[in-house]
């Protein structure tokens, strides 16, 4: 797990109440963008989640480097003009900004192979935040709770869901890839997610 | 809230965005009106958010920061101020690819009890489709030779395996035969994917087997 401290050893109850609180620190900022216009607040941002972008636009080393910086760019005046409309209490700014670099990604693909279409990737996947308080509660615990637990999935369920998520590949793409069957992606996909506790039901 | 719901593969496919397009937004669909399917995707999305956060940072030099702030004060393109509320009985993306309502859409009869009205995505592997049955009215046998995911936007239908209303959202595999009939009580529309061609099975509809070609463009 990535902390976003300058010095971090082993995790203290401060540490990760400071890791906590400074996860706080990027929703904060967020909401500093979009209601003020805070351009510092926004290099703060900049600082923070554009080596994250650049890092997700090259994981699976299908973009160039040139694209990877555009797409960086692309991403980040985004985060600024849609900043207006996040709202912190319904969605983590990390979860709201991997929304957008993921989207940006998927459309700067279709774009690559000449796939013309009226639909925007934030057309369809944009951020769908639930307006029912227990559920935002429920849905910080989740986040706080995956945070946790990541850290202690065994390698080969990280590797699938850092091709799945990172990458960006379909389940049949990674089973190609690594030469495995797909119900192997698939259960490794499952089992990883049972580990780190998102529930399904009720 | 609907019964049939996107299996945990395609949620993660979904929420990591690795889907094609067409079934991207079918599940979007159904995702819009579902608050279970909801809950599950804002965990998977919040999974994805921290490995994004946990991954090894690239370097980002201050002259693309520099450029970014130069750039803030461009307008922001048009396309962001898409219309995010249904009209009438039309979701919000589909109305990126349709003008008016379902009622003027172009139709191409199949049979007495189905219409089928093909939307222009520029998805060069998928075919979506809106599919208008007429109360009560079935749809002949048929088989599928590549996946089916369909999502009732309005009225339900039943076959073999039970009845599925509004919201409800189903995938057949390459293989499975049905037969649906619309409910009795009115008209069913459905947004279908397909990757492959329907087939049909009923002796009386096998001639237009033939002219059942993918239609990836309208």
């Amino acid at each position: 797990m990535m902390i976003v401290t300058d010095n971090f050893d082993d995790e203290t109850e401060s540490q990760v109440a400071s890791k906590e609180k400074r996860t706080d620190e990027w929703s904060e900022c967020l909401t500093l963008v979009g209601q003020n216009g805070d351009r510092a607040a926004f290099t703060r941002l900049f600082r923070h989640f554009a080596p994250l972008m650049k890092a997700f636009a090259l994981s699976g080393s299908t973009l160039s480097a040139n694209n990877a910086d555009e797409l960086v760019q692309e991403v980040m005046i985004k985060v600024w003009q849609k900043a207006g409309a996040y709202n912190a209490e319904k969605a983590a700014a990390s979860t709201w900004i991997y929304t957008i670099a993921r989207n940006s990604r998927t459309d700067l693909f279709r774009r690559l192979q000449k796939f013309d279409t009226p639909l925007s990737a934030d057309d369809i996947a944009g951020s769908q935040e639930s307006e029912e308080a227990f559920m935002m509660l429920h849905q910080k615990r989740g986040r706080d709770r995956i945070r946790t637990l990541i850290s202690g999935l065994p390698s080969d369920q990280a590797q699938i869901l850092a091709k799945v998520y990172m990458e960006g590949k379909s389940h049949s793409e990674v089973a190609g890839e690594l030469d495995i069957p797909l119900g192997t992606v698939k259960s490794r996909v499952r089992l990883a997610l049972q580990k780190l506790q998102i529930r399904f039901e009720e | 809230m609907s019964n049939a719901h996107p299996d945990l593969d395609l949620l993660t496919e979904y929420t990591a965005g690795s889907l094609p397009l067409t079934q991207s937004a079918c599940i979007s669909l159904h995702i819009s009106q579902c608050t279970r399917c909801q809950r599950i995707a804002g965990q998977l999305a919040d999974l994805g958010a921290c490995l994004f956060e946990a991954q090894e940072p690239s370097t980002v030099g201050d002259a693309q920061l520099d450029a970014v702030l130069a750039r803030l004060d461009e307008e922001p393109p048009l396309s962001y101020a898409k219309a995010s509320k249904d009209i009438g009985n039309t979701p919000a993306v589909l109305q990126r690819l349709m003008r008016g309502d379902f009622s003027d859409l172009s139709w191409k009869n199949i049979g007495s009890a189905l219409r089928i009205s093909y939307l222009q995505t520029g998805d060069p592997q998928h075919e979506l489709a809106i599919y208008h049955f007429k109360a009560g009215g079935r749809i002949p046998e048929h088989t599928h030779r590549g996946s089916e995911m369909t999502l009732i936007l309005q009225g339900g239908f039943s076959d073999a395996d039970g009845s599925y209303h509004k919201g409800d959202f189903l995938v057949r595999r390459q293989g499975d035969v049905h037969a649906p009939t619309a409910l009795q009580s009115e008209d069913c529309i459905c947004l279908v994917v397909l990757d492959a061609p329907l087939k049909f099975t009923d002796w009386k509809f096998r001639w237009m087997n033939p002219f059942l070609k993918l239609r990836t463009t309208a």
